[in-house]
């Protein structure tokens, strides 16, 4: 412990920002996570409900999980910029 | 002693190098950079293989006994009409727009398949039997900002001259804000509305080159460990994860990542010719 302490010498800020930039991804996917979770849990609801309906359901179940997924990415694009430019 | 080891290997290899791009031919007007570099070449490569796709799909042989390539062809053309074009494009005008939505859908799903094939077009080379010769790796032009930027512009453009062309400019400006605003929130939402819209223009850009960079970012690094550690147990890990990633993006990413941006296209332009809708 002592030896890893010792050779932490002047990129104490690059460490911060490395943590930074992953728990902020992180915390990004977190979002998205849940939010896909729900769009396929309640596909599979509705199809299980009215298997007639899989057709039409398929085309709003993949709009909708692309654009929850965006939404790492949005976190992942803001924690890179930032990490570059500060 | 070790950790020294690890980072000295790890400059060494450097998974974003990737997707640097050096110039193959240097072209600069004046300010502008139009030199040929890899995105350039792999937009050619899926310029060509779409063209040739599509003529080859739907353009020879067509009988009323259908052949498997004519049952792809119709299958495809079912998929775009029926899930994207439909619903979306109002009946005047899907005439006009349905043309646009299926060759982004064909285009951008062959640019991102081609983004996952191994090709010789980089910069760096490699030695066999004296020869110089590229080497092989995976590059997507849709990896690339600049490139989903330009087909995002195309529909951002496309929908506001429709919308204009369609409703006149008055109405259609009008539109954008939701019916039955009190007055007094006008100042409030007509700035939100207008940022709304060109938010639509980074989201969707934003979306599909995030998207495959992550992908081939992934493959990348998961390869890429076996360098930086420079030990082969690590393949015993890296190599199964990296294979199922590679089969995630080509089973499921690809298609709805293309998927998605023609489909969102066809409700943006859709919109903008009936906003009431």
């Amino acid at each position: 412990m002592e030896f890893l302490l010792a050779e932490t010498t002047g990129d104490v800020a690059d460490l911060g920002k490395a943590i930074a930039f992953g728990v902020g991804v992180g915390l990004g996917a977190v979002g998205a996570g849940i939010g896909i979770g729900n769009i396929f849990g309640s596909m599979i609801q509705a199809v299980a409900r009215q298997p007639e309906l899989r057709g039409e359901l398929t085309g709003i179940q993949w709009l909708g999980f692309a654009l929850t997924e965006a939404v790492v990415f949005y976190a992942l694009l803001g924690g890179l910029l930032a990490y570059v430019l500060v | 002693m070790r950790l020294a080891l690890i980072f000295a290997a790890a400059e060494d290899f450097q998974p974003q190098h990737e997707f640097e791009l050096p110039a193959f031919v240097p072209i600069h007007l004046g300010p502008i950079d139009l030199s040929i570099n890899k995105a350039v070449l792999y937009l050619w490569v899926g310029a060509l293989v779409t063209i040739v796709l599509g003529i080859w799909i739907m353009r020879f042989g067509l009988s009323l006994r259908p052949s498997r390539r004519q049952t792809t062809g119709e299958g495809l053309y079912e998929l775009i009409q029926g899930q994207i074009a439909e619903g979306n494009l109002p009946s005047k005008a899907i005439g006009r727009w349905f043309p646009y939505v299926a060759s982004l859908f064909l285009f951008i799903w062959v640019l991102n398949i081609v983004g996952f094939i191994p090709l010789p077009i980089s910069s760096d080379k490699f030695d066999l039997f004296g020869l110089e010769l590229p080497t092989w790796g995976i590059y997507a032009a849709t990896a690339n900002l600049s490139v989903t930027l330009g087909l995002a512009l195309i529909t951002f453009i496309a929908t506001h001259v429709e919308g204009i062309r369609y409703n006149g400019p008055v109405t259609y400006f009008k539109s954008w804000i939701p019916a039955g605003v009190p007055k007094a929130l006008l100042v409030l939402i007509a700035p939100l509305e207008v940022i709304s819209q060109f938010m639509r223009l980074i989201s969707l850009s934003v979306r599909l080159f995030a998207n495959m960079l992550a992908g081939h970012m992934l493959i990348l690094v998961m390869i890429g460990l076996i360098f930086i550690f420079s030990s082969y147990a690590i393949a015993v890990i890296a190599i199964p994860v990296a294979t199922a990633v590679y089969i995630f993006e080509v089973a499921i990413v690809v298609t709805i990542q293309a998927f998605v941006f023609a489909l969102l296209s066809a409700i943006y332009i859709g919109g903008a010719i009936e906003p009431e809708h």
